[in-house]
């Protein structure tokens, strides 16, 4: 049983003190008031942008760093003073830090010699976790002779082969190239389904933490912004932040007010004479003159195919990527974009009228960046 | 009028032939891409248009005058390079000008600002002229960098990945920005990308080029949908085509493959078939791209094949869900609420109306469906 509690969990680092006096306050912290809870077996991907507190996190869960304050538990063992080696954990880093002269083999065993266990018994661990990250051909290679999406394989199957309680990995696959990232993303996603060993990975990268985690949490500046599965960060941003962070091609944000016309609310842009109606569930909460963020995303904008309230623009951008067709208007100093799989064909110039999805349009508070909910 | 014309250019780096024996001619006026993976040669054969880098051998003309020995600053060209290379203590409008201040092309002021204003109208950076590039968002010096290429108007316009450091988000709107710019430019551009959807999204015609030698030469249409080979047909999309080995059988009536040791007959498209026919062999390769598949966990009909969920990879508006056939890894496009589970049973149908068709020994491209749709342009 290995879950990982975090309760209130602080990061000062000691450098930072003394900016203590020249910053504001708020920017004291690496990681500030995180709590949360990742159950025994969950998958969990730690999101964000550099600096946001996502490897400190980490590095707190591995012992390489102290807490500063707050509580963290593996299983129900508070583990805020215990050294790195009785947590009981496995690392791999973005670097493989393999042994160069120590052959794959040796590599694996490595940590298990030093701990004085039986030849045996090293044999057998190897034996099960060399197939499942697909390195039992290389066993007898050295690193020198591996390449990138190998020494990563073998990397994290050292940091499996004692079957730790927690898994930690700090983007594994930011060295590698498409391939054999997308390759090597869905073995890791498979041995974690063998092993069902509690899994913490780090990333900048939303697509890999959107297809390997069971749940997402998105960080910013230290501070949460939003736990959730993959669909629920896509579906249903918490605010502008993780609604701009999620999903490629990225979500439309853009400063709109809106307008009351008669029985309708519209939104509208500076510099542009795009009126949008607002979806109507949204008629209870919206002013007129209000400002909002208007949130949408590319597959939510669609091309009205009868006549709608919407004044009609021209076509900026058309661009066929063979797997889908992606059409830009331009409001104001934005390309508002929208992507869609069918066959289409617009000429740049030829008007059209748009319609966002009804259900799928988000509004944020444009001085917050916080949702605005019906 | 710049028509570029390179004939049998061969470059050699020590050993190593960074171009093999290169013929392409690139029209006046096109906005034209040279296409690749990495260490394809694509630079390079851009620096031998900007004549930073000298062929062994082969001519290089530039409206229809060889260049070989003009050095690059004769050449009117102007050239964008990955970083975008502003000059820091310089303002946005004298970054832009400054081509224009330079001891060849030098002109008088009243000039330059017209010039500096139309551009940076066009660019939409006209309110931070007086801004340094420390200033300025990473949008915006890459804005910067295309209006000082683009002040001028050289013959030519080389691009060398202008966008490949951006991330994904601002790539995916300052590609949009470029495309619709594209109109505003008179003259023969050459741009180096190793993103398909900025070769596909750009250009008038693309080049694909693999060990320095050109392996198609086509639209961004072609290229997707009449790709020449199975190497050029793995370049183009996302998650890459499916290449399914499969044995053809010719039947008095009857057309037929067998692919991934599964009963299941696929039956091909009406007009490939001639093609088919006189492929000259019955190993045959089909290649699917992920749209071009149905999948269902409840076995629909005969015509479905049974395999496993392998991974299912959410990723936003979609699902990539690979499928393991007879050991082989199928990946399909899947609507974003898809869910599966790790090694559950699915059946997969392959829509053959979109099928293309390799010769399993060369991997070269046979034919596929609705050729002429794709093709039409060329003739025309």
């Amino acid at each position: 049983m290995a879950q990982l509690i975090l309760k209130n969990v602080f990061k000062r680092y000691d450098g930072q003190k003394k900016k203590m006096f020249q910053k504001k306050k708020e920017n004291d912290f690496a990681v500030k008031d995180v709590s949360y809870e990742c159950k025994d077996g969950e998958f969990i991907g730690i999101l964000g942008p550099s600096g946001c507190g996502k490897s400190t996190s980490l590095r707190m869960m591995a012992g390489l760093e102290d807490i500063t304050a707050g509580e963290m538990y593996i299983g129900d063992v508070l583990i805020n003073d215990l050294q790195p080696k009785d947590r009981n954990i496995g690392l791999a880093f973005e670097d493989y830090a393999l042994y160069p002269p120590l052959t794959v083999y040796e590599n694996l065993a490595f940590n298990m010699r030093a701990k004085k266990k039986s030849e045996q018994e090293i044999k057998k661990a190897i034996d099960y976790v060399a197939p499942l990250m697909k390195i039992d051909d290389l066993l007898n290679m050295k690193p020198p002779a591996l390449s990138g999406g190998q020494k990563q394989r073998v990397n994290i199957a050292r940091a499996i082969v004692r079957r730790p309680g927690l898994l930690l990995l700090d983007e594994p696959l930011s060295h590698l190239d498409g391939k054999m990232r997308q390759q090597l993303r869905q073995e890791i996603k498979r041995m974690h389904h063998e092993i069902k060993c509690t899994t913490i990975i780090v990333t900048h990268d939303q697509m890999e933490a959107m297809s390997l985690a069971d749940r997402i949490i998105i960080m910013k500046d230290g501070e949460i912004q939003q736990i959730g599965t993959p669909l629920e960060v896509y579906d249903d941003p918490a605010n502008e932040f993780v609604a701009g962070f999620i999903g490629e091609p990225p979500m439309n944000l853009m400063s709109s007010t809106i307008e009351k016309q008669g029985q309708k609310f519209m939104f509208t842009f500076e510099g542009s004479l795009l009126q949008v109606e607002v979806p109507r569930r949204y008629n209870k909460i919206v002013k007129d003159q209000m400002k909002v963020t208007l949130g949408v995303r590319p597959v939510d904008v669609l091309i009205a195919k009868e006549e709608v309230s919407s004044t009609p623009v021209p076509v900026a951008v058309y661009e066929n990527l063979g797997d889908e067709r992606r059409i830009s208007v331009r409001v104001g100093e934005m390309l508002l974009s929208m992507t869609t799989p069918d066959d289409v064909y617009y000429e740049a110039g030829q008007k059209v009228q748009l319609i966002f999805h009804e259900e799928r349009t988000h509004l944020f508070d444009p001085e917050t960046g916080e949702r605005i909910r019906v | 009028m710049a028509q570029i014309e390179l004939e049998n250019i061969t470059k050699q780096f020590g050993d190593v032939k960074a171009l093999n024996n290169v013929n392409l001619t690139v029209r006046d006026n096109e906005f034209f891409v040279l296409f690749g993976p990495a260490g394809a040669g694509k630079t390079t054969l851009l620096k031998t248009i900007a004549g930073a880098e000298f062929p062994e051998k082969g001519l290089v003309r530039v409206g229809g005058e060889i260049v070989n020995h003009v050095e690059s600053k004769d050449r009117n060209v102007s050239m964008v390079f990955e970083n975008y290379a502003l000059y820091p203590n310089l303002s946005v409008f004298d970054n832009i000008a400054s081509p224009m201040r330079s001891r060849l092309y030098k002109k008088d002021e009243e000039f330059i600002k017209t010039a500096v204003d139309k551009v940076t109208k066009m660019m939409k950076i006209n309110h931070l002229l007086e801004r340094k590039p420390s200033q300025l968002s990473n949008g915006q010096r890459q804005r910067v960098a295309l209006g000082r290429c683009l002040v001028r108007t050289p013959n030519v316009f080389l691009m060398d990945e202008p966008l490949a450091h951006l991330d994904a988000k601002l790539r995916h709107f300052m590609r949009g920005e470029l495309k619709e710019m594209q109109t505003s430019i008179n003259s023969t551009t050459i741009y180096v990308t190793h993103d398909y959807m900025e070769a596909m999204s750009l250009a008038d015609r693309i080049a694909v080029l693999n060990h320095g030698e050109i392996i198609q030469i086509g639209t961004a249409q072609e290229m997707y949908y009449t790709p020449c080979n199975e190497f050029v047909a793995r370049l183009f999309g996302e998650p890459e085509i499916n290449i399914l080995e499969g044995k053809m059988y010719i039947e008095a009536d009857d057309i037929y493959f067998k692919v991934l040791n599964q009963d299941v007959l696929l039956h091909p498209a009406q007009d490939t078939i001639e093609a088919l026919r006189d492929a000259g062999t019955n190993s045959i390769h089909i290649g699917m791209r992920g749209n071009d598949m149905q999948f269902a966990f409840e076995k629909p009909g005969d015509e479905w094949m049974e395999g496993t969920v392998y991974a299912n990879e959410p990723i936003g508006n979609k699902v990539i869900m690979t499928v393991l056939i007879a050991d082989k890894k199928i990946s399909l496009t899947c609507p974003n609420d898809t869910v599966a589970e790790m090694d559950q049973k699915v059946y997969v149908k392959f829509n053959m109306i979109n099928a293309i068709y390799f010769n399993g020994e060369t991997k070269e491209f046979i034919t596929r469906n609705n050729m002429s749709r794709y093709t039409a342009k060329k003739e025309g």
